[in-house]
């Protein structure tokens, strides 16, 4: 009886959490007038309303500003993170114990201090309206190279020190020694990024209101408010699945290191 | 290591790298003796028909002055636009969709030329524009940076039909009058527990402009044409603004107007509302989207006790010459050639606005017009009696502040709209006391 | 020993090595944390639209703060929303790991789909949520009218509105929290339940006195995470609600947005984000101190 009571529940809450997004997805399909029901089937699926918002708004220009923007930030930041948590772990240097106290303080600065700031620098420096803005402020982050420096602190230093001796220079012992090790860490900061990244909307609403240069979820939203959806409520659905589409694929290939690289998010409270 | 020092070179060179996204403003400026002009009309369709119609006939007249026409770019409002355009001096020559409540913003940043430098503004404009009205429209520092052009009345549309059919027949000219009326129209025809005819309906959100349809041109009314500010003092804390306060709320209150948003489209089209407070634009897409539609114009409903001409807002849009321009004489000229007769008669024509003329109803140049639109006459008859904006700084704000105070005083009655009006008043003046 | 020297002059050489690797992050450093920190300081005291010369106006600005009934509207309602989301937040999150940590079959699938609405675009549940809360045709009242209970007026009332967004708020985040309860349930050990159940603490005793003290630095986790959320809350009532109606969902992150970027107001706008910054952190410390206070007693 609790089984069937426990099971009950726990279907419960999945219907909860995946009949919105069932929803979503049928009524971007369906004429207008059915979507407002309940169920998800109609005779009358279509993809009216993605044609619609295809020609409406550069989506798949702005698909590809997330992906060069996200990507771009990605990179750098496993380069430059793990660059600074190798530095950090491994090597001497002065001011070391300084440099992680600050990044450690950095970590603690709400964002809301820092955003008009941020924003007037992109002005003076004639960067608003390019990728530089969507990219530069994010390039690296505090959080993933606390992630590496406690990562690479367990390294052995034998392998380093072999290394050395076969004479690498660092950045060399960095990529092609540690990096292999590294793996999950590497990948729980990627797709910690990726996702921060691919997400953002109010830093994009800032610095960039040329349309051919906005990222997928700030059009969307700009589509939404703006009133060139003309409040047609399939064209809303569609431009939301479109904007899910791309993160539910990858979600669905990587589910694992999803669930396990947002568990990291815990970390840095 | 050796690499280390290069690749925080390479890091900067990217971060530098990324700066250098290639500009294409730069096109187009073609160096020889004639001189070009570049003129900004607003990015509306009739508006932009209108300005090429008019700059190809430019053109053709002065071949060494030629003006390119380049609509206001839509990505943001004109006044966000215009003050980017004006601090990275990128301005146009010309621009007619000037805002009066935005007119300190643009001379407070140094981007408007005085008009009253030219030796003939004042008779150009008084030729046009009766004095009374056109002192309305002076700067702060006693000089005049636009030129008054267009505006639009803000009055009240009704539907003839749903009118007739609830048994309605007369226009409602005070508030007492409308609310009564509004009680017969507004019903549920098919019993299903939702209303089917509302008297009125407003946005509801409180978006700063959506007042300028209105708290402010009620309150022009009921105050017999006065505006927010005297002398930069804010002053509309008076009986006026209470009294159209607490109409509205009894339209909210009453259910007369929908609480929520609609859904659908516009419900005056639809036919789903019987009054509408807009301007002469509405005329034109009622033709076009309702053709069968039968409606009326009138004047704003007043308080009970109101005397006099019933005074209303007029939606103003102005031209503007920008001091960045190398030309001032002939942009000059250009904004003359905007505004000839003629030319105010092609605004009526393609634009269906009411050109801020003394002498519309009476120059025989646009008889032929208004006898083919009739419903523009009731327009053209209010243009006189109509205010325009404060030249204040953070209008944009103040109303702003007023919505919320709406909102809170007529929409959902949480206060009284004394205290509402008192409150917005008192807001407003702390937002011109931190800006002094 | 010629060993020893090589490695010690290596070391020696990753002195300046790891100078060199660090020194990108010290120029990041420096372009976007100090110097917008530095920045925001000398913005608190001018006024400035971006386009015309900053003005410098002393402490205008702060008197403005005070004064400005939006600034406190803006706490408030984080405050409600906070209310709501933190407890509902905990109570869904720890029903949902307990069950799930007990089943053995589906767990996976279970956890996959309770965290479909972590990963997704906080844009997309904010379109997919109005709809949903829509009041004339919305799902959630279509089916509240089918089994016969009357509409929610879920964003249209001014008492109820903030509610709402912090209902989906949960909705949304509550996938994280499930997955950190579990791994904070599977590091409960064993022992500790199987003693006290030796002492005849039933299943409810063992939840109150050993599950929930155990979870407690999980807890602590969610309440400041969801404190910092409440603060930056910005593109669900930007979607949503614009912020209304009256005002009842104006965030804090969405009024310095308003003021900074609608009212070009750089100065006041820096003012409140350097306010809000201090009031985040007071609370935050103050949660914590709270929260492992109480797991001591």
């Amino acid at each position: 009886m609790t089984r069937l009571l426990k099971y009950l529940t726990l279907l419960i809450g999945a219907v909860v959490f995946a009949y919105p997004f069932l929803w979503m997805i049928s009524g971007s399909l369906k004429p207008e007038l059915e979507i407002s029901g309940l169920g998800l089937w109609s005779s009358q699926f279509s993809l009216a309303n993605y044609e619609q918002v295809l020609t409406r708004i550069p989506i798949s220009r702005s698909f590809l500003n997330s992906l060069i923007v996200s990507l771009s930030v990605t990179t750098s930041v496993l380069v430059f993170g793990s660059m600074v948590g190798y530095a950090l772990a491994k090597l001497q240097f002065i001011g070391k114990g300084a440099l992680f106290l600050i990044i450690l303080f950095t970590m603690m600065i709400p964002f809301q201090i820092t955003l008009i700031p941020q924003y007037v620098l992109m002005v003076k420096l004639g960067l608003t309206d390019t990728y530089a803005a969507l990219i530069a402020p994010t390039m690296m982050s505090a959080f993933s190279i606390v992630l590496f420096r406690h990562f690479f602190i367990g390294i052995p230093n034998a392998l380093i020190d072999a290394a050395r001796l076969d004479g690498c220079s660092e950045l060399r012992i960095l990529f092609r020694v540690i990096w292999p090790l590294s793996k999950p860490t590497l990948i729980t900061v990627a797709i910690l990024t990726f996702m921060t990244s691919w997400n953002e909307v109010l830093w994009p609403l800032i610095v960039v209101r040329e349309r051919t240069l906005m990222t997928m979820p700030q059009l969307v939203t700009i589509f939404v408010i703006g009133g060139e959806a003309e409040s047609q409520l399939g064209l809303l659905l569609a431009a939301a699945t479109l904007l899910a589409l791309p993160v539910i694929i990858a979600y669905a290939v990587f589910q694992r290191y999803f669930i396990e690289s947002m568990v990291h998010t815990g970390v840095k409270g | 290591m050796s690499d280390g020092p290069f690749l925080s070179l390479l890091a900067i060179v990217c971060l530098a790298g990324l700066a250098c996204v290639p500009d294409e403003k730069k096109l187009g400026e073609s160096p020889s003796s004639v001189i070009q002009l570049t003129y900004w009309p607003a990015p509306n369709q009739q508006e932009v028909q209108l300005a090429d119609s008019l700059v190809r006939m430019w053109n053709r007249m002065y071949p060494a002055v030629q003006v390119r026409v380049q609509p206001i770019p839509v990505s943001q409002s004109t006044e966000e636009v215009l003050l980017a355009a004006i601090a990275a001096e990128t301005t146009p020559d010309i621009c007619s969709n000037i805002w009066p409540g935005a007119l300190h913003e643009y001379t407070k940043a140094g981007g408007l030329l005085p008009l009253n430098q030219f030796a003939d503004f004042d008779s150009t404009a008084t030729l046009r524009t009766p004095r009374e009205l056109l002192n309305t429209f002076r700067s702060e520092d006693g000089q005049f940076h636009q030129m008054p052009w267009k505006t639009n009345p803000v009055m009240m549309f009704y539907n003839k039909k749903l009118f007739r059919e609830a048994g309605v027949d007369r226009v409602p000219r005070t508030y007492s009058e409308y609310l009564a009326i509004g009680a017969r129209v507004t019903r549920d025809i098919d019993g299903d527990g939702r209303i089917d005819v509302w008297m009125g309906e407003r946005d509801i959100r409180p978006i700063w402009w959506q007042r300028l349809f209105d708290f402010y041109p009620f309150y022009i009314a009921a105050s017999g044409g006065q505006t927010l500010f005297r002398q930069s003092e804010v002053v509309f804390d008076n009986d006026a603004a209470v009294q159209v306060m607490a109409f509205f709320r009894e339209c909210y209150g009453r259910k007369l107007f929908p609480l929520t948003f609609f859904q659908g489209g516009d419900p005056f089209l639809l036919e789903r509302k019987a009054t509408h407070f807009g301007g002469p634009w509405n005329i034109a897409t009622i033709q076009k989207l309702a053709p069968h539609l039968e409606f009326g114009i009138a004047p704003l409903p007043v308080p009970d006790n109101h005397k006099g001409q019933v005074y209303t807002a007029g939606d103003y849009k102005n031209i503007a010459i920008f001091s960045n321009t190398r030309h001032p004489r002939e942009a000059w000229e250009f904004v003359k050639f905007l505004i000839k007769a003629e030319h105010d008669l092609l605004l009526l024509q393609i634009a269906n606005q009411i050109p801020l003329r003394g002498d519309l109803l009476t120059n025989e140049l646009f008889a032929s017009y208004f006898r083919q639109n009739h419903a523009m006459v009731t327009f053209a008859e209010q243009a006189v009696y109509t205010r325009g904006m404060d030249s204040a700084p953070d209008l944009k704000e103040i109303f702003d502040v007023i919505s919320q105070e709406y909102e809170a005083g007529a929409v959902y009655g949480r206060k009284s709209p004394h205290t509402a009006v008192q409150d917005a008043a008192r807001r407003a003046r702390m937002i011109i006391r931190w800006n002094q | 020993m010629k060993r020893i020297v090589t490695i010690a002059l290596s070391l020696k050489k990753s002195d300046s090595a790891g100078f060199w690797l660090v020194s990108p992050y010290l120029i990041f450093f420096l372009l976007f944390v100090a110097y917008p920190l530095v920045f925001s300081f000398i913005l608190m005291f001018h006024r400035w639209d971006i386009v015309t010369p900053m003005e410098w106006v002393g402490l205008k600005n702060f008197e403005r703060l005070f004064a400005d009934p939006l600034f406190f509207k803006s706490i408030f309602n984080t405050f409600v929303f906070l209310l709501v989301h933190i407890p509902l937040q905990i109570i869904v999150a720890l029903t949902l790991a307990v069950l799930l940590n007990s089943a053995t079959k589906m767990r996976g699938l279970f956890r996959a789909i309770y965290f479909l609405p972590v990963i997704v675009s906080g844009v997309v549940v904010t379109i997919l949520w109005q709809q949903l809360y829509a009041f004339d045709y919305g799902v959630l009242n279509t089916f509240l009218t089918s089994i016969g209970l009357p509409r929610i007026p879920w964003l249209v009332d001014p008492d109820v509105a903030m509610t709402s967004i912090a209902v989906m708020a949960t909705w949304k985040n509550v996938g994280i929290y499930i997955v950190l309860f579990l791994v904070g349930l599977q590091t409960i050990p064993r022992e500790l339940y199987e003693s006290a159940s030796i002492d005849g603490a039933d299943t409810r005793k063992q939840f109150f006195y050993i599950t929930l003290p155990m979870l407690n630095p999980t807890m602590v986790m969610i309440v400041v995470l969801s404190t910092i959320g409440g603060f930056s809350l910005f593109i669900e009532p930007f979607v949503m609600t614009g912020g209304g109606p009256m005002q009842s969902t104006l965030s804090a992150t969405l009024y310095i947005y308003n003021q900074a970027f609608y009212f070009n107001h750089m100065g006041y706008a820096a003012t409140l984000g350097f306010v809000f910054a201090l009031i985040i952190l007071a609370v935050v410390l103050l949660q914590r101190k709270l929260v492992e206070t109480e797991s001591v007693s």
